[in-house]
């Protein structure tokens, strides 16, 4: 018999907004692939070849993507993101045994996932220090007592994972909105449920944190150089090149650093560890980038220097752009959140020479403008604005 | 990408292959070939389309067999470099689907000692080093041989006097189905599911001894145990990626497509005939006389060469030709129109130059050059990525001929056709479903977008939709309008602004209403225009590509709404071979 994976991949990402406002929370490039084409990967390391994804938000981009893929997946749709659990049971139809949940928008190692195949009415947990955006678990010994979903004070550390392995007549007693309330609910009915701490588990909550999930992610590459580099260019470290891509001479790239294909990396620039750089990017001379995420079609004028940031797809950064690494509050939904980063830019943004961002957020197709130079700090610059 | 199939049981292995490749045909379909066990070896292989010419092919006896179809995007395809490839003494047969990246230095070493190549391929190069080890063993051959090969590959291989496949698998898709008494191997699962539902995914490094009743999968070389995966879908959900129709999944591999067509010519491989041309003819039919018209409004302004369309079917009525180059433009190669005009541009000492989708197509032999368009497989009858990469391709034309003034531009174009395929469309769908006619209008190079855009809906939809310039209206057509003929209008700021809103205007005070392809802050439109689709500013190129690709999801999404056969429209075929 074998086991299937149901990866739930309809869910938006509100709090990772902008970079979710065109695409869903598991199609963000972190170490150059999706979140789910990792867990993808994954699972088939654990030996699981027959993987259904839930799709809802911004399906087609999604289903596109798996289609790339070298086996395939089969797709269901939920029409309307009601829920993890709702979305489980879209794919009930194709479940007639045990089946492992996934979130297609966290990370998680296969050798995790290979610890939960073995037993069955189980769930991954870790500790979080911030509890209480997920799941709070209480366990005794190895079996899980309680789950409470997002609670407003968290007694303990300890959260789940969102990963399940659950047996077939659990699937069919699902009922309720959230794999959490679920699973609670089975809890009181007296069913066991295992805890198994999970190796290696990475969320993004909001959009800095990816940046740790990038540098975690990095450390698996495997170094690759394609492309054409200069002689002159130092390449120390797991660095991976894809095709197309020209290195200049004097370029410094220090691994691990992920770079994808047709892109221009100017010379004498430099790539400091814990960066990823998508495909047909332009990194100009002199410009400096550390522990970042440049997602494809984007443009780096020259004399630039970036860190902590995530630059969305198709950003042009003029020229002496300062983007610094600052921990600081950013107001999101009339509420300060605690935040780390350069700038978190969304699409399409276009932004004039000489400007300083420290701990911004810049929304999709933004554009500003003008000769003076200007500084954002702590703040949120909302889509489309006109900065003159 | 490529397609291979493999069968052992009980059945005539032929029909079985045939069909599998068929169902592969997705994934590439410019030659094909099987070869089967009867004795000793049988091939029968060929250039074109497994769909189109396999009766010869079905005859081949024998209960065992391989099968290829191909997607070349280097080295052309043709009946001798299509797989299966044999050994020097015909006994041993191989399909292959990956690259085999040392193929040159072995090629090499296996000449000197005395094999004979009869193909161009990376792939003959493993028939000749099976043969140089093979000693009444296939299994231990191909172990024997792998280590040699550095790249990708699925394989499979046969030889006579023994009844087994070997199948192989590094870095590219290889799946066995499990049958009662007879097993498959495929590149995916798609040829299999007819015939069972469980099957092995191989992984990279494993070999497989398949016989009719028993096989064994090998891990440096020790057996090891595989799990069999019980399959539940359907062939056309695989296929389909999830997608409701091929035409929505094309539509959105535009992106892509977009890119690849634009890096598929730079100036180095720019036929000199173009470079030199004072002035050209374009002949094309459908939607790649539209390609070639927008082709027309953006290279006479921008290097004052004068440019004449022909449609295929008429150009035979016309006198020689007197450009001192033809631009045929067809996306399989085959269009019997288009394909007689170059011939006849042949004839009359004319250079001709092939833009098409398709290596290795009738046109791309009769043709001077050749640019090919890097769309991939189309299957959806309505084309949607070929056009877009025709326009890309043209685009590229123009700006090399221009000196490499919109180079900056054109790579723009990827992300903005990601961005448009957002697009809220369902107001303007709404008001075209309840349609018997639609007029779509617009000037200047937004005209022949037009066409396009009444072409799509045209096909599809099955709704009359005619797109006229703007001007012509009043000319006639006029007369046509009423509350019940929606008007679709591109009207974006330039130089047929304001007497585009004019023309809308008078349409509207005939009670028309009118979905407006627009900027999306531009007060005067939203006060004429019943739904706006907002078309983001930026250059003319750009918005050439997005208003296509807007009109091509106004089409599908009112085909789909009014529940049409969308990838196979009545009446219609994908490549149309006949005058």
């Amino acid at each position: 018999m074998s086991l299937k994976a149901v990866i739930l991949a309809a869910g938006e990402g509100r709090r990772l907004r902008p970079l979710t406002q065109n695409r869903p929370k598991a199609l963000i490039p972190v170490a150059n692939k999706p979140i789910i084409e990792h867990n993808i990967n994954s699972l088939v390391n654990a030996g699981i070849r027959d993987i259904i994804v839930v799709v809802g938000f911004r399906k087609e981009q999604v289903m596109r993507h798996l289609s790339q893929l070298s086996f395939p997946v089969m797709i269901v749709q939920q029409a309307e993101q009601l829920g993890t659990a709702h979305a489980l049971l879209c794919a009930k139809g194709m479940i007639k045994d045990d089946v492992l949940v996934i979130p297609g928008d966290n990370y998680i190692d296969s050798g995790s996932l290979r610890d939960i195949i073995t037993i069955k009415n189980s769930l991954l947990y870790t500790t979080h220090k911030q509890p209480s955006n997920f799941g709070v678990i209480t366990i005794e010994g190895d079996i899980v007592t309680s789950i409470t979903e997002k609670p407003i004070k968290a007694s303990r550390m300890t959260v789940s994972c969102g990963i399940y392995h659950i047996s077939s007549e659990l699937v069919w007693r699902i009922a309720d909105n959230s794999m959490s309330e679920v699973i609670d609910a089975e809890i009181r009915l007296g069913t066991k449920i295992t805890a198994i701490k999970a190796h290696s588990w990475q969320d993004a909550i909001y959009p800095w944190d990816l940046l740790t999930m990038n540098e975690r992610l990095l450390t698996d590459i495997t170094a690759q150089k394609a492309g054409i580099i200069s002689s002159s260019a130092v390449i120390q470290g797991p660095v991976s090149i894809g095709k197309g891509t020209e290195i200049k001479p004097g370029v410094v790239i220090t691994g691990p650093v992920f770079i994808g294909e047709d892109c221009k990396i100017g010379a004498h620039a430099v790539i400091e560890p814990g960066t990823s750089i998508g495909s047909r990017v332009t990194v100009n001379s002199h410009t400096t980038i550390n522990k970042s995420i440049i997602m494809n079609d984007a443009v780096i004028a020259s004399h630039c220097s970036i860190s902590g940031s995530v630059i969305g797809e198709g950003c042009t950064i003029g020229e002496n752009s300062l983007i610094v690494h600052k921990d600081g509050f950013i107001i999101l939904d009339n509420t300060p959140i605690r935040s780390s980063c350069g700038v978190i830019m969304g699409n399409g943004v276009i932004s004039s020479p000489n400007i300083l961002l420290e701990n911004v957020i810049v929304g999709n197709n933004v554009c500003i403008q003008g000769k003076s130079d200007k500084r954002f700090s702590n703040s949120v610059i909302p889509d489309k604005t006109q900065v003159m | 990408m490529c397609g291979i199939v493999g069968y052992v049981g009980f059945r005539n292995a032929a029909p079985i292959l045939i069909q599998g490749l068929r169902r592969l045909e997705y994934r590439g379909y410019d030659s094909f070939g099987i070869a089967t066990l009867a004795g000793n070896v049988c091939v029968h292989k060929k250039t074109g389309k497994v769909s189109h010419i396999s009766d010869s092919a079905e005859i081949l006896q024998g209960t065992l067999g391989i099968g290829h179809t191909r997607w070349a995007t280097h080295g052309i395809p043709s009946d001798i470099n299509a797989h299966p490839h044999l050994d020097c003494n015909e006994k041993i047969a191989v399909v292959h689907n990956g690259i085999i990246e040392n193929y040159a230095s072995l090629k090499r070493d296996l000449i000197e000692r005395g094999h004979i190549f009869r193909s161009d391929t990376d792939t003959e190069v493993i028939a000749h080093l099976l043969e140089e080890v093979y000693d009444d063993d296939l299994l231990v051959a191909v172990q024997k041989t792998l280590p040699f090969l550095a790249g990708s590959y699925a394989i499979l291989v046969l030889s006579e006097g023994e009844n087994r496949l070997i199948a192989a698998r590094n870095q590219s898709p290889l799946v066995l189905g499990i049958g009662d008494g007879e097993i498959f191997a495929a590149s995916d699962i798609t040829p299999i599911l007819e015939y069972t539902s469980r099957v092995i995914y191989l992984d990279d490094g494993d070999v497989a001894d398949i016989r009719p009743e028993i096989y064994t999968v090998y891990m440096e070389n020790k057996p090891v145990q595989k799990e069999i995966n019980e399959i539940t879908w359907t062939p056309d959900a695989v296929m389909k990626g999830g997608f409701a129709h091929y035409m929505l999944k094309e539509m959105f591999e535009q992106p892509d497509v977009i890119h690849h067509a634009v890096h598929a010519v730079i100036d180095s491989t720019l036929p000199r005939s173009l470079k030199e041309a004072k002035t050209i003819t374009v002949v094309a039919c459908g939607s790649s006389y539209h390609a070639g018209m927008i082709f027309r409004y953006l290279l006479e302004p921008a290097c004052g060469i004068p440019v004449r369309l022909e449609l295929g079917s008429e150009y035979k009525y016309t006198p020689v030709p007197f450009s001192d180059v033809i631009i045929g433009v067809s996306q399989s190669g085959e269009t019997a129109d288009t394909l007689a005009a170059v011939k006849k541009g042949i004839c009359n000492n004319v250079r001709t130059v092939a833009i098409t989708n398709v290596l290795n197509s009738s046109i791309t032999r009769s043709a001077h050059d050749t640019i090919l368009m890097h769309a991939g497989p189309e299957i959806s009858v309505a084309s949607s990525k070929s056009f877009i990469a025709q326009l890309g391709v043209l685009m590229q034309i123009v700006n090399l001929l221009a000196g490499g003034t919109c180079s900056e531009v054109l790579s723009h174009g990827r992300y903005a056709i990601e961005q448009i395929l957002l697009t809220d469309i369902t107001k303007a769908v709404d008001l075209c479903v309840s349609a018997d006619h639609l007029f779509y209008v617009g000037r200047g190079v937004f005209y022949p977008v037009m066409m396009e855009g009444a072409l799509k809906m045209k096909e599809i939809s099955y709704i009359h939709a005619e797109a006229y310039a703007a001007g012509e209206l009043k000319h006639g057509p006029f007369a046509l309008l009423s509350p019940e003929t929606p008007v679709i209008a591109i009207c974006l700021p330039g130089t047929a602004y304001e007497v585009m809103l004019g023309n809308l205007k008078e349409m509207k005070a005939r009670g028309t209403p009118i979905i407006a392809l627009g900027i999306a802050d531009d007060i005067e439109l939203l006060e004429i225009a019943d739904v706006v689709i907002p078309v983001p500013p930026a250059h003319q190129w750009i918005q050439v590509l997005t208003c296509t690709v807007l009109l091509q999801m106004i089409a599908y999404h009112t085909a789909n709404a009014l529940g049409r056969e969308i990838d196979m429209p009545r009446n219609l075929a994908k490549s149309v071979t006949v005058e």
